[in-house]
């Protein structure tokens, strides 16, 4: 019960910041992907880069740990071109449909519901898929730094120094 | 900083806040964000309530169950916080068709609808297919 609360309380900051950084908007999203607007990509960025230092600082002091999800390249690489091509149609990602329709933009209902109705088709296919399906590519749950052999805080101080890079690069051309 | 005219907040700094909320929820509770798996269990949710034998039977409801978890109610959350920071902020609009969609592909609200669907549809799939 009281992880259910845990979860909307996280859910109503996020929304509100995300609404906030004004990154729910159809134009902001579709606005990234037409590579016009870095309003998505700067939430982002920022976002991951924060949040990749404090998780990691909490992993060495024994206070939390990663949920890592298997590498496996087939299932990757074909589900991140199904998701770019969804996401272009819907101008939302799955988190972000529910946001929209918060600041009323109700076209995210379509999408949602889309969403529900490819849920049930997927849980019609789940077992052939499961099995059937020659999957390739599965590297279990690595990560940058293992898979390089180098310190953890090394990728992460290359991850934000690119970063920010980026970020000035944005900055300069206006996006 | 944060400037307080319609534009709302950078998205540098309403970015970087979120990558705090992300440390304090891996901190107290162990959740990583994450929203795709919610509208799994809402498709649970809708044929057990038509079919709960047939539901209960298959395999992709019984590692998904079809109940509310944390990741359902943060994707409501996320509904509410926008709301709660569009009403007070002003910036709260009714609309179905997006001001670069319709620049493109017209005023039509069904269009706009339909195409919205399938791209639901087709993102979802993709979005359990890579994992996310």
């Amino acid at each position: 019960m009281k992880i259910l609360l845990y979860g909307l309380v996280t859910g109503m900051i996020f929304g509100f910041l995300l609404q906030k950084g004004r990154v729910l908007r159809f134009d902001k999203q579709i606005g990234a992907l037409r590579l016009i607007d870095a309003t998505v990509f700067k939430f982002m960025g920022s976002s991951v880069l924060v949040a990749m230092v404090g998780v990691y600082l909490l992993r060495d002091l024994g206070l939390a740990q990663l949920d890592l999800l298997p590498t496996v390249l087939s299932k990757n690489i074909a589900g991140g071109l199904l998701f770019g091509v969804g996401w272009a149609l819907l101008g939302y990602c799955p988190g972000t449909s529910a946001g929209a329709l918060g600041e009323g933009r109700w076209d995210a209902l379509f999408g949602a519901l889309g969403m529900v109705l490819g849920a049930v088709i997927m849980g019609e296919l789940y077992s052939a898929m499961k099995e059937a399906a020659p999957w390739w590519g599965d590297f279990g749950t690595i990560t940058l730094p293992e898979v390089l052999g180098v310190n953890h805080w090394f990728v992460i101080a290359v991850c934000v120094a690119a970063g920010l890079w980026v970020f000035r690069w944005f900055e300069k051309k206006g996006l | 900083m944060i400037p307080k005219n319609g534009k709302g907040w950078s998205p540098y700094v309403a970015g970087a806040l979120s990558g705090l909320l992300i440390i304090l929820s891996v901190w107290v509770t162990g959740k990583y964000f994450s929203a795709s798996n919610s509208f799994i269990r809402t498709a649970g949710m809708i044929e057990k309530a038509v079919g709960p034998e047939r539901t209960a039977q298959m395999s992709y409801f019984k590692k998904y169950s079809p109940a509310p978890d944390w990741e359902w109610m943060f994707v409501v959350g996320i509904l509410v916080g926008s709301f709660i920071s569009a009403i007070t902020s002003g910036s709260f609009q009714w609309k179905g068709v997006p001001d670069m969609w319709a620049a493109r592909f017209g005023p039509s609200p069904v269009r706009r609808g339909v195409v919205a669907f399938i791209g639901g549809l087709v993102v979802i799939f993709g979005s359990r297919l890579a994992g996310g």
